[in-house]
Formats: C-alpha cells, sequence, structure tokens
C-alpha cells in the first residue's frame, strides 16, 4: 500500500517538475495578420510601400530603425553614426556579433552591397536615394565600419536610412543570374537577419516565418513564435475573420463603418493612433484652364470637407487644409485653408480669366471606394458650380503610368500619401518640386521657382529651424495658389486580438514589427 | 459518311477561326491606350530604359510582325511571359485552371444530380403544382444575376448565419500539391480538415455558378421526356400494359440522360461564362479572374494566352456539340 | 394582320406571357414616368451625406445609399438606363447579325462557310469576356458598353437567320418557283423573312433579358457607366462594403434586374410557344 502510493507521489512530483521546466519556453504561439496588398515579392529593395512592409520590418534590419508615434530614429543594426562637417559625409558603425539567419556575421560589407543594390536595381527607395548618393561611392572603411558620400548635402538622408535594408551580401551574389543582383532568386527567398526568418512563400497567399532567436535585438520572456502574412482582399472578409479570430491583426485604415463593427467585437481592440497619411485631389497646375489660380481655387472652395470628413467617413479623419500632416513639424499652423462655399468659389470663377469650357476629369482609383466617392462629392460640387466633370478610373499602376506626364494626367486625381519616412519632404518636398515631375507625388505639375528654392534649402541644410521656417512659407504659397485640394490626415485604427499586448505603432510600420508583440494570457 | 464530312469541313476550319479570334484579340490589346512596358519597367524607370525594356520584349516592332512573330512562337508551344508576374504564360494558366476547373466540375454535378431527377419528376407530374413551382425556378434561373446570387448568399449564408466563409478556395495555405484540385488533393492525402475547410468554400460559388445551369438542365430535360412519353412507342408499351416503372427507367431516363449530353455544350458555355463572374464575387484565384486582371493591366501576352485557351476550348465544344445534335436530330442532317 | 391578332389572342391565354408583358410594362413605366414616380428625382446627382445609409422608411421607400441619395428614385432612372443599354444593343445585333445570316444562308459553298465561322469566333469567347476586353480598352461609359454588347451579340441572330434560310431554301416550292424563271434571290428574301420573322422576335425578347444581364455585369465589375450613373449593376458593387447592415442597398437593384430580365423571358418563352410549335419540340435548338 505505502509502496504504491509513495510511487504514485513520486511520479506526480516528476510531472510537477517537468512542467515547471516546460513552462519557460512559451508555447508555440502564432500571430496571423490580414493584408490588404499583395505580397508579390520578398525583395527588400523592390518595394518601398506601406502595404507589403511587413516582410522588410520582421525579415530584415537597417542601420537604424523609426519607431513610436511621434516617429523617432532608434539605432538598430547601426549603434551610431557621425557627419562630417561639410554634411558630405556619413559614417556608420555597426554593431558587432549581429548574424544573418544563415548564421554568418553581417559586416560593413553587406550594407555597402545592400546599398549599391538598391542604386542598381532602381526600385524602391532607388527613387530618393539616388538623388543623395551615386553608385560606387559608399565604402566599407573597415569590418564594423560603412561610409556614405553624398554629393551635396541632404537633411532627408538620415530619415531614408532605414530603407537601406542588408541584404546577406554572400548568399545574394552566390544566385546571381545574368548580373540580375539576384533579383530572380531574392524575389521568393530570404536573406535577411531580421527577427523572424522566412519559412513558406507563396505569392498569391503570403508569407509564413519563425522566430530568429539569435537575433541581435534578444528576446524577452514572452513572444511570438510564428507569424503568418496573408494577403486578404475583401475588407468585408478581414472584418469577418477578425471578429471570428481567424486573423489577429489587420490594416488600419478600413472605413469607418467596418471599425464600428469591430469594436463591437468582443474579442478585438481598435488601436487609435495619430498618423500621417494625407488624402488629396492633385490639380494639373499645367493644363488649361487649371493653370489659372482662381480656377483652382474656386475647384478647391467646390468640395464639401465636411460632408465628406464628418459624415461620409464618420469623423473618424482630421481636417488637413496643407500638404503636410498637422502633426508633423514644418506645418504653418496659422493657415486655415480652404472650406466648403460655393459663393466664394463663384467669386473666384468670376476672377478668372481663364473660361471653363470643357469638362474636367476627375481620376480614382479603381477597388478603393473611398477615391470614387470623393471624385463623386468633389464631381457635385463642380456640377454647383455650374462646370461638368468626366470620371475616369484606373489601376494604381495605371494611374501612376497616367501620372507621369502632364498630358496624360487626368485634371485632378484623388489618392493617397502616406509616410514612407517621417519628414515633411515626404509630401509637400516631393509634392511641389519642379524636379520631381515625373513622380506619382508630383503629379500636380506644379513649377514655381521660390517654392523650389524654398524646397531645395530644407533638402540641404540640417538646421531644423531653417527647415521649419522653409517648409511653412513653401506651405503657405502653395496654399494660396491653392495647387492642390488637402482633404484630410487619417488617423490610425488599428483592430488587434484583445488579448495581444506591446504593440508599437508608428506611421511608417503600421504596427506591424511582431518582434514587440506577445499574448497576454 | 455526310458525318464524316461535315466533321472535316469543320476542322479544317478550326485553325483559321482560332486565327481570326487571335486577330481580333491582338488589335483589341493593342488599341489599349495605356503602356504596360512603362508599368513593368517601374515607377522610378526612365524614358530610355523604358525604351530599352520595349526593345526587349519586342514590342517596337510593327504590329503586324510581331503578330506573325507571336503565331510562329505558338506553333511552338511558347505562350510568351506575363509582363507582370513574369512567368511564363502556360505556367501561369495552368497554375488557375485547377480553380476554375474544380468549381465548374462541382457546379455541373450539383446541376446534374438535382436538375435531371427534378427535370424527370416534372415531366411526370405535368402541370402539378411541384410543376409549376419547378417552372418558376427554372425561369428565375436564367433571370437572376450570377454575380447578385453569389451576393446575396454570401449575405444569408456568410454573414447573418455564419455558416460559411466569405470568400476565397482556403484561409491559408494549400494541401500539398497533386492535381491542385483543393478538394481532390486534400482527400489523397488523407488531409480531410484541409477537404473540409475547401468544401466549405467551394459550397457557395458552386451554387451560385450552378443555379442557371440547373435552371436549363431541368427545362430540357423536362421538354426531353414529355417528348419521349408522347412518342409513339412509349404510347404502345403503354398500351400494351407496361408497368410505368419500366418504361420510365427503360425510355424515360435514357432519353433523359441523352438530352444531358447533348445539352453539355451549352451548360459548358453558361458555366463558363458564368464562372468569370462568380469568380469575381468570390475572389476566386481562376481563370476567370485572371482574364479580367490581365485585361485591367493590359497584359498583352496574358490576353492573348487566355483568348488561344479559352478559344480553342471553345471552339472544338461547339464543334463536338454540333455533331452530336447532327447525330441526335436528323433534319439537322440534311444541311 | 390576321396572323398579328391571332398571336395576341393566343398569347393571351398563357398567363406567365401575361405576367412578361405586365413586368415589362411596368419597366416601360418606371423608365418613362420617372421624373413623376420618384420621390427625389433630384438625387440622380444630389448628395445628401448626413442621410447615408437609412433604412427604408416613409420618406425613403427604400432606403439611402452610401451618399444618402434615395435608393428608389435612383432605381427608377436605372430602369431608363436598362432599356437604353437593351434596346439598343439588341436592335443593333439584329441589324448585323440578320443579313450576315441571310448571306451566309443563300449561298453555299466557302462564303457561307466563312461567315458562319466569323461568327464562331464570336461565340468561342463567352460575351461577358469580350465585353469586357472593349469596354475596358474603349474606356467606361454608356455608349461603350452598349458597343461591347451589340459586337458579342449579333452572332445568335446570324445562326438563327442561317438555320432558318437553310430550311426555307429546302421548301419544295422554292425550287419549283425558281424553276418558274424568278430570281433566287428575291425568292429567298421574300419567303424567308417572314418565316425568319418568328425566331428573330423570340430571340430578341430573350436577347434583351441576357443583355440587360451582362451589361449589369458589366457595371457591377466598374466598366458600365461612371458614378453617379445610377446604373443597377453599378449601385449592386456599391453596396457590397455596407452589407450586411444595409441589406436593402443590394437586395432592391438586383430585384429589379430579376423582375425586368424575368419579364423578358417569359415573354419570350410564351411568343416561341405561340408562334413556333415546331420550336417547342426541339428544345436542343435555342441558346
Amino acid at each position: 500500500m505505502t509502496h504504491g502510493r509513495s510511487r504514485l507521489a513520486f511520479v506526480l512530483v516528476l510531472l510537477a517538475l517537468a512542467a515547471l521546466v516546460a513552462t519557460p519556453a512559451v508555447a508555440q504561439t502564432r500571430f496571423v495578420f490580414a493584408n490588404e496588398s499583395p505580397y508579390d515579392t520578398l525583395d527588400p529593395h523592390a518595394a518601398f510601400d506601406v502595404g507589403r512592409v511587413a516582410v522588410r520590418l520582421n525579415l530584415y534590419d537597417g542601420l537604424y530603425r523609426w519607431e513610436d508615434n511621434p516617429p523617432k530614429l532608434e539605432p538598430w543594426l547601426a549603434e551610431s553614426h557621425t557627419v562630417s562637417p561639410d554634411g558630405l559625409t556619413y559614417t556608420f558603425k555597426l554593431r558587432h556579433g549581429a548574424k544573418f539567419h544563415d548564421g554568418t556575421e553581417i559586416t560593413a560589407e553587406d550594407v555597402r552591397y545592400s546599398a549599391e543594390r538598391i542604386l542598381a536595381i532602381k526600385k524602391g527607395a532607388a527613387s530618393l536615394l539616388s538623388t543623395m548618393i551615386a553608385p560606387e561611392s559608399t565604402k566599407a572603411v573597415d569590418k564594423y565600419t560603412v561610409q556614405f558620400t553624398l554629393a551635396k548635402p541632404a537633411a532627408i538622408f538620415l530619415a531614408v536610412v532605414p530603407e537601406i535594408h542588408v541584404v546577406n551580401s554572400a548568399l545574394v551574389k552566390k544566385h546571381e543570374k545574368d548580373g540580375d543582383w539576384g533579383q530572380a532568386w531574392l524575389t521568393n527567398n530570404d536573406a535577411g537577419s531580421g527577427s523572424y526568418q522566412l519559412t513558406r512563400y507563396d505569392p498569391a497567399i503570403g508569407f509564413q516565418a519563425r522566430r530568429f532567436p539569435d537575433h541581435f535585438k534578444g528576446w524577452g520572456p514572452k513572444y511570438i513564435d510564428e507569424i503568418d502574412f496573408r494577403f486578404v482582399k475583401e475588407d468585408n472578409t478581414r472584418v469577418l475573420g477578425m471578429i471570428k479570430g481567424d486573423y489577429q491583426g489587420t490594416g488600419g485604415y478600413l472605413p469607418n463603418d467596418q471599425v464600428k463593427r469591430l469594436r463591437e467585437a468582443p474579442n478585438v481592440k481598435i488601436v487609435e493612433q495619430e498618423s500621417m497619411r494625407i488624402m488629396m485631389f492633385q490639380i494639373n497646375n499645367q493644363r488649361p484652364p487649371l493653370n489659372d489660380m482662381h480656377v483652382r481655387r474656386a475647384i478647391s472652395y467646390a468640395f464639401d470637407y465636411d460632408g465628406f470628413n464628418k459624415e461620409i467617413l464618420g469623423g473618424s479623419v482630421e481636417r488637413n487644409p496643407v500638404p503636410i500632416p498637422n502633426n508633423m513639424w514644418g506645418v504653418p499652423k496659422d493657415v486655415k485653408g480652404y472650406t466648403y462655399s460655393l459663393d466664394k468659389a463663384k467669386e473666384e470663377l468670376k476672377q478668372a480669366r481663364a473660361r471653363v469650357d470643357r469638362p474636367i476629369t476627375v481620376g480614382y482609383l479603381q477597388g478603393f471606394s473611398q477615391t470614387e466617392q470623393a471624385a463623386t462629392v468633389m464631381a457635385n460640387g463642380l456640377r454647383k458650380l455650374g462646370l461638368e466633370t468626366k470620371m475616369t478610373s484606373e489601376v494604381w499602376p495605371a494611374m501612376v503610368e497616367r501620372m507621369k506626364k502632364p498630358e496624360t494626367s487626368p485634371d485632378l486625381v484623388v489618392y493617397w500619401i502616406s509616410t514612407y519616412y517621417a519628414d515633411p519632404n515626404n509630401w509637400i518636398g516631393e509634392m511641389f518640386n519642379s524636379k520631381q515631375w515625373g513622380t506619382f507625388k508630383a503629379s500636380s505639375f506644379y513649377k514655381n521657382p521660390k517654392v523650389d528654392e524654398l524646397l531645395e534649402t530644407a533638402l540641404k541644410t540640417t538646421d531644423r529651424a531653417a527647415r521649419e521656417k522653409a517648409y511653412q512659407e513653401a506651405a503657405r504659397i502653395v496654399v494660396n495658389e491653392a495647387a492642390g485640394v488637402w482633404i484630410y490626415n487619417t488617423k490610425y485604427f488599428g483592430p488587434w486580438a484583445k488579448n495581444i499586448e506591446g504593440i508599437r505603432f508608428s506611421p511608417v510600420g503600421n504596427g506591424q514589427e511582431i518582434r514587440w508583440l506577445s499574448y497576454s494570457k | 459518311m455526310r458525318l464524316l464530312a461535315l466533321a472535316l469541313r469543320r476542322l479544317l476550319w478550326f485553325v483559321p477561326t482560332l486565327l481570326g479570334l487571335l486577330v481580333i484579340t491582338f488589335v483589341i490589346s493593342r488599341v489599349v491606350p495605356a503602356d504596360p512596358v512603362a508599368l513593368v519597367a517601374g515607377e522610378t524607370a526612365t524614358p530610355a530604359q523604358i525604351e530599352a525594356l520595349r526593345r526587349d520584349l519586342g514590342f517596337d516592332r510593327p504590329l503586324p510582325v510581331q503578330f506573325v512573330d507571336y503565331i510562329a512562337r505558338l506553333a511552338r508551344g511558347d505562350m510568351g511571359v506575363s509582363l507582370f508576374t513574369r512567368r511564363p504564360i502556360l505556367d501561369d494558366l495552368l497554375q488557375r485552371l485547377p480553380a476554375t476547373i474544380e468549381l465548374t466540375v462541382a457546379a455541373m454535378v450539383v446541376s446534374i444530380l438535382i436538375g435531371i431527377p427534378l427535370g424527370v419528376l416534372s415531366a411526370l407530374w405535368r402541370n402539378s403544382a411541384f410543376d409549376h413551382a419547378l417552372r418558376i425556378l427554372t425561369v428565375s434561373g436564367l433571370a437572376i444575376a450570377g454575380f447578385w446570387l453569389g451576393i446575396m448568399l454570401q449575405l444569408l449564408f456568410s454573414m447573418r448565419l455564419g455558416w460559411t466563409p466569405l470568400n476565397g478556395r482556403l484561409p491559408g495555405y494549400p494541401p500539398t500539391h497533386i492535381t491542385g484540385l483543393y478538394l481532390v488533393d486534400a482527400a489523397l492525402t488523407w488531409d480531410w480538415a484541409t477537404f473540409g475547410v475547401a468544401l466549405r468554400h467551394l459550397a457557395l460559388p458552386a451554387a451560385t455558378l450552378a443555379f442557371p445551369a440547373l435552371a436549363t438542365l431541368v427545362r430540357f430535360t423536362r421538354a426531353g421526356v414529355l417528348d419521349v412519353m408522347q412518342s409513339n412507342f412509349v404510347l404502345y408499351e403503354r398500351a400494351m400494359g407496361l408497368p410505368r416503372p419500366l418504361i420510365v427507367w427503360k425510355y424515360i431516363l435514357r432519353s433523359a440522360l441523352t438530352s444531358t449530353v447533348t445539352q453539355i455544350g451549352l451548360l459548358l458555355g453558361i458555366l463558363l461564362a458564368g464562372a468569370v463572374v462568380t469568380e469575381a464575387v468570390f475572389d476566386w484565384p481562376g481563370i476567370g479572374t485572371y482574364a479580367v486582371s490581365s485585361i485591367v493591366l493590359s497584359d498583352y501576352n496574358a490576353i492573348m494566352g487566355f483568348t488561344v485557351w479559352a478559344g480553342a476550348i471553345f471552339i472544338v465544344v461547339n464543334l463536338l456539340v454540333d455533331l452530336a445534335q447532327t447525330l441526335v436530330d436528323p433534319r439537322e442532317r440534311a444541311t | 394582320m390576321s396572323t398579328v391578332w391571332f398571336v395576341l389572342t393566343r398569347l393571351a391565354r398563357d398567363r406567365s406571357a401575361l405576367i412578361g408583358l405586365a413586368l415589362i410594362a411596368l419597366l416601360v413605366l418606371a423608365a418613362v414616368a420617372a421624373p413623376l414616380l420618384a420621390t427625389h428625382p433630384d438625387d440622380v446627382f444630389e448628395l445628401h451625406p448626413s442621410e447615408r445609409l437609412r433604412a427604408p422608411s416613409s420618406t425613403h421607400w427604400l432606403g439611402t445609399d452610401r451618399m444618402g441619395s434615395d435608393v428608389y428614385s435612383r432605381l427608377l432612372f436605372g430602369a431608363r438606363i436598362t432599356i437604353l443599354i437593351g434596346l439598343i444593343a439588341v436592335g443593333a445585333s439584329l441589324i448585323i447579325g440578320v443579313p450576315i445570316g441571310l448571306v451566309a444562308g443563300y449561298y453555299h459553298g466557302w462564303v457561307s462557310d466563312a461567315l458562319m465561322r466569323v461568327s464562331d469566333i464570336f461565340l468561342a469567347v463567352p460575351q461577358v469576356v469580350l465585353a469586357i476586353a472593349i469596354a475596358q480598352t474603349l474606356g467606361p461609359s454608356l455608349p461603350n458598353v452598349i458597343l461591347a454588347l451589340s459586337v458579342t451579340y449579333w452572332p445568335w441572330f446570324a445562326r438563327v437567320v442561317y438555320a432558318e434560310t437553310r430550311a426555307v431554301q429546302k421548301e419544295a416550292f422554292i425550287e419549283s418557283t425558281a424553276a418558274l424563271g424568278a430570281s433566287p434571290w428575291r425568292l429567298t428574301v421574300l419567303h424567308v423573312l417572314p418565316n425568319i420573322a418568328s425566331p428573330i422576335i423570340v430571340r430578341s425578347s430573350i436577347g434583351m433579358g441576357f443583355t440587360i444581364l451582362t451589361a449589369a455585369a458589366l457595371g457591377f465589375l466598374g466598366l458600365g457607366p461612371p458614378p453617379p450613373t445610377p446604373e443597377w449593376g453599378r449601385t449592386i458593387a456599391e453596396s457590397r462594403e455596407f452589407l450586411p447592415d444595409a441589406w436593402w442597398y443590394a437586395a432592391a437593384p438586383g430585384l429589379a434586374i430579376f423582375l425586368t430580365v424575368m419579364g423578358f423571358n417569359l415573354l419570350g418563352d410564351g411568343l416561341r410557344d405561340v408562334l413556333d410549335p415546331r420550336l417547342r419540340r426541339s428544345p436542343a435548338r435555342d441558346g
């Protein structure tokens, strides 16, 4: 009798000990995210957009990283940097012992290779980077020091540095084919060092990755073991999926009606944050009669801002009257912008020298019903002024194509500009500098030497106060000349599973950096 | 003999017909104002780079030359490369074909399994309440907009009741690839969990697609059975006292099945046309959505590739149907 | 004239055909009298954002849409577009298809073969896909939709006329009158035309239904007339993101399409039963 009982006790103690030993390793935890754009490539240098940022944030690392809101640059692969007095040379000191997923150490040569690769394949951030550094100008000074040499001082260089994602140069070179810098291979594979390592990828579905335990940032006691990012096109499907618990996170720029549904779901929480994502109508400043400032002002007075922002979008957005987000520095706080006033619009039309005698083409994006609704509201306002409109729609790549030339771009086009990097140049700089004509942000085809001068000055100096003044003045001029119609700055309403904690939101990353997350229960 | 002559004549026309289709599609796709080469080159490409890419892809040559070259390569089995996915068109088509096949076959199975018995019954119970109710159903079947039916089904079964998912083939990754037909693959690998999920995803799209086919099938089966029932030899056998069930089995069902075979061509047409819209509503990654997205993105090669494939299939099916009809209807033979 | 009377009286006895006729009459009434019947006729263009997505009520019989416009009124004006598209597209298909069918039927040999193979080409790809290609290429608009539909529907008329012409040619009286010296062309046309009138009428009615469905599909895919046109297919597409709450927004235009197409189908069926009893017995002939 006692024999049996003591054996039982022994077994129980063993089991208890086993349970104790087993617990520190958190049970397999998965996190599924439903994304509204497809992950058509895993190449971190091929994409720059917010829609596919999860790949870059989780599988790769950069020298610095944007974190939190308002966004701050945090040292990441680099521990520190110095800038030469003439502002032309940036020297970064890398941390020692950071490893790629295949175990090899990250060195300055990898950083140099990555920068050259971006410039060579001319995608993603290349459009910005190539204006600042030239090919073959980046040097690996020693194993842990990399040096960038700029052609001229550029205030936004540091802001763009996070986009230089470091790839495993040896691995990529091994898979180069016909001088393609490994593009064909890297599209479907992982050459990174990020917190998560690729396990599965299907361009039609998405990607899966598991935790990389040797990541240089280290891990706390709680984390997510496996991440699963999926392309789910329909808003409704993502919303239903969140409510049912199929997904633990999804994009935070859903229509207000959907956000309301999610708020009511018991297992979903909405994380609300100020973001930086402006919606606006670009006006083709080169095409008559829109080259007349009074016509543009009339158009600016003809849009029902409150009707759109407060009613149709249910007050989930903030009116943003200048081409810089309200919560970014560089905004002239005294500028009130335009309001919905048909009387003022008619006044402006009277003062115009040009006559509007043809329908105005209003372009919106296929598949983005909010742009369709904005275009409808604009057309309605113009109709009340007696101006005819013609609606035209394209898918985003086709619209980008049309916006490259003033001849093919519609009279008005409505879309968003998100935070590619946290600097006013991301908006007003790229939108109204005449050197930017041909990029999708500059489809205003605006040309004003005074504004050009201000924007160039702001790019060159690193003196924040001077830059702020320049942007404010540029904004005043541009608003006065009604170079565009700026509607709102969006808030981020991120749906997350209620038991997820540790979310760090930044307008650049949209909270999709999973290494900080864990389950609370 | 006449049948053979007819078949040969039609086969002779197969190539010119297909060629004609390709010419039309070629012209239409090149008339497009957007420039896919520039799209493909990327947002940051300079005009010089775009022109270089255009030369690479051969799009700078005169149109007739491009067309001849396309036909020449097609004869060798090379459909070209998609401008957007950078993969061979044939690969893209083959990858998406199973989805459409799965959907179409499921719809056909449903409509045949339900349609034929209903058609036979409504003919046997002619002018009964059942028959009249069914008549309303069949007329509705061809009057309902497929995309609207799909949306209403989604509203009821997915959103309100939560019985089925909203769209797509599967929420995550597919079963081990053997045929590309998820139900088959899951069954073959004994992955019954995935089988169940895939089945639930297939339910609504298949039902939506099947509805007009079902309606047509019921109608034609009913008419065919009525024909047979009133034919002389059946009346003779009834007069001779043969039991009804035997007559039903021996003649009517056989005729019903025969009439189905001749209707397959028609059914296929309805199903494939409906597939385009159904796939759009349910986000089903098949040939239909591929065709629409290729058109929207002006992916020349993909548009041509899809047209070759679809055109060839339809021409062949039409030919087979015409031949079958000639066999069935002696009046047609004389033509 | 007596044949017309005969047809009408026979038709009047077919209850479902009468229902079809009534539905069509309803559609025509809605279209023609839209400004009078609508409770908010300005809502074809006007927006009232503060009243968006209201449920059906005494002021808005079918509720409001995403812009706050009255769904019922926009539905009525949508009927105009529906009828316009149907009539012109079917009419154009007729004008193209009938002569082609006549010529192909009259002649034998490679001319006839060639023409029928051309019609095969257009039938080779689903009408929807071809229409999408044309509409996307030319740009989404009302005239382009009509063009796309006409270009893709004419083969149905051509086929029917071709078959009838061939059948008529074999009639003995053609051969005998030809022997008497009458011009074969004139004969064929004079004798064929009255005979093909029936199948053409039937085809037109069914064609209206078919065309309206395809037009709605184009509108649903965003390839039809642009906003704020109250086209029924487009309205259904707009409504999707507001389901399941604003279900009336999607249900109403869908029902309108359903009733309209059903009307034309029922009428077409009834006409077919009356005009051509022969056709009733061989269901395989029609599509």
